[in-house]
């Protein structure tokens, strides 16, 4: 198999885009991605599906695909490093749904997306704990699953309150990204919840990364919280962006040579209350994302 | 060191406080190395206690499972179940919430409770059955044939329209009104005991449920029969309950072609 550094020519440039889950969009006063993409093509050039194959798409996500528009599937159901959680009811569920949306890739947290068995009531998501001999068999399943699906796996830095582990959270996700010959999507949100519960400073860190390997980004407002004395950022996914996550984008866009795609994750909130994130992020986009065409076939419905 | 065992740990350390305090503690831990141990103690321990909702995510989901078991037991009954060593062991070794529950409640809900238990079960096949041998026969694995007290089926058809589509929302609301009627259960006082009924339940490919009475010889010979036996085993158990000799050869293919027993 062709290694990484080749197989990233081939990737899209998706541009600026915008995420979404089940039923998102249900709620009063949720972003409509499609409303996004008719009032600020350059906002929504492509949409981020977060997806649980138990649930499927729902209509906002079926009729984005059905549009042609492009579109990525976000996991939220595979403990990538669980050979089990890859039984062939769960892969062929992720084919049916990957040849319905056509995504550029896969990708989604690194981390424990539910305790035991899928089923209700077990679902979590924790970071992966940060040790070396964690790295393979996480590396293992991103591989697994890439040669299943036939598309790149791009793992992501998961948020939490309790890392464990005696690694830099960007040295594991270096040493995951060499062992697995894969990109990675960096968070930049959940990247600033640890350097904060770490004690590190926003940039500490940031040399382990192989940043050519860098082929997608999370931008997001969080919300800091205090309890008993401890506290810690909530990943709320809201309009206002943490200082330390607008520094720590800010360096991932002037390192990242190889990126594609920069999701702003803000499903719960209106259009009007996100327009200054998006215009924010991109006026600071380097131009060969910036300068994506955004004309669909169609405009999702 | 084993990220798995220390992955499980922290699982364990979202829900039970006291395993919280035991990685602070002095004695050794079984599962844990001391090294591991160590990584778990160098976070702070407030880091395991930052949602709220947790456990009554948790108990959501039991409820919704569980409904009438929930019913009969009460929300708190539900809660204390996640400290319980069933909940505890299902986070260390990988299980099953939902097999737990329906382990842990025992004849805590009387009938609702089976009833739901062997629905749970019943949701879960690859978890419940062993691969059948060559020239046995066994219940089919989409059947779970029960006995409960007379009466349950009535009180759990009744428990579940009164709690409706949102049983947690139901219960939560109506906590302190006049309790509903306890489910029947067996006495051993005869002129308090209200017997027994048998009960068939089915799954469908699609996953939905259908319930109704079935004769007692049927129901206790697909009991027998939830364990692999032999074909002369299942005709001498026909015989048993209520048969002809010659009959039982045609029972239990009549069982066969309906699809209520597999043959391995």
């Amino acid at each position: 198999m062709e290694d990484f550094r080749t197989r990233v020519a081939r990737l899209p440039v998706l541009g600026l885009g915008v995420s979404t889950e089940y039923g998102a969009g249900s709620s009063d006063g949720a972003l409509d991605p499609a409303a996004l993409r008719r009032e600020h093509p350059d906002y929504a050039g492509f949409l981020e599906v977060g997806v649980e194959v138990v649930k499927g798409l729902d209509d906002a996500a079926r009729a984005w695909a059905a549009s042609g528009a492009p579109t990525t599937y976000h996991f939220l159901d595979i403990n990538l490093d669980d050979p089990e959680d890859r039984d062939p009811a769960w892969l062929a569920g992720l084919r049916a749904l990957c040849a319905e949306l056509r995504p550029a890739w896969l990708c989604g947290d690194a981390g424990l997306w539910h305790f035991g068995r899928r089923e209700r009531g077990h679902m979590l998501l924790l970071p992966p704990v940060l040790i070396a001999e964690a790295v393979a068999p996480m590396a293992e399943g991103i591989a697994a699953l890439r040669a299943a699906s036939g598309l790149e796996v791009l793992p992501e830095n998961p948020p939490g309150t309790a890392f464990v582990g005696d690694l830099h959270l960007l040295e594991f996700f270096a040493r995951l990204a060499e062992a697995a010959d894969t990109g990675l999507l960096l968070d930049c949100a959940h990247l600033a919840m640890y350097q904060r519960l770490a004690g590190h400073a926003p940039h500490d860190g940031l040399d382990h990364l192989p940043w050519d390997r860098v082929v997608e980004l999370h931008v997001a407002g969080g919300r800091e919280r205090e309890a008993d004395g401890f506290r810690w950022v909530e990943d709320e996914h809201g309009p206002e962006l943490l200082p330390d996550t607008w520094a720590i984008a800010q360096a991932a866009l002037e390192r990242a040579v190889n990126l594609r795609a920069v999701v702003v994750e803000c499903e719960r909130n209106p259009i009007a209350a996100v327009l200054p994130l998006f215009a924010k992020i991109a006026a600071a986009l380097p131009a060969r994302l910036a300068d994506v065409k955004h004309v669909p076939k169609d405009s999702p419905a | 060191m084993n990220p798995r065992a220390i992955q499980r740990a922290v699982v364990r350390m979202l829900y039970d406080p006291d395993f919280v305090a035991a990685i602070h503690g002095a004695r050794a831990l079984p599962g844990l190395s001391e090294a591991e141990r160590a990584l778990l103690r160098r976070v702070d321990p407030r880091a395991f206690a930052t949602d709220p909702f947790r456990r009554a995510r948790a108990v959501q989901a039991i409820v919704e499972e569980f409904p009438c078991s929930a019913a009969a037991v009460g929300l708190a009954r539900v809660e204390a179940f996640l400290a319980t060593r069933e909940f505890l062991a299902c986070l260390g070794d990988g299980g099953s919430m939902g097999l737990a529950f329906a382990t842990w409640l025992e004849d805590q809900a009387a009938g609702a409770g089976r009833i739901e238990a062997a629905m749970a079960r019943l949701r879960r096949p690859m978890a419940e059955s062993p691969p059948l041998v060559a020239g046995t026969l066994r219940c089919a694995v989409t059947l779970a044939p029960i006995v409960v007290p007379a009466g349950s089926l009535a009180w759990y058809e009744a428990t579940r329209a009164w709690l409706g589509a949102t049983p947690l929302h139901t219960l939560a609301e109506r906590a302190d009104q006049a309790p509903r009627a306890a489910p029947p259960r067996r006495s051993p006082v005869r002129s308090r005991d209200p017997g027994e009924e048998q009960l068939l339940i089915e799954i469908s490919a699609s996953g939905e449920m259908s319930l109704g009475t079935a004769s007692e010889a049927l129901v206790r010979l697909l009991r027998h029969a939830q364990r692999a036996r032999t074909r002369r085993e299942l005709e001498r158990e026909a015989v048993i309950r209520g048969a002809a000799a010659d009959e039982s050869a045609g029972v239990i293919d009549d069982l066969l072609a309906q699809g209520l027993l597999v043959a391995g």
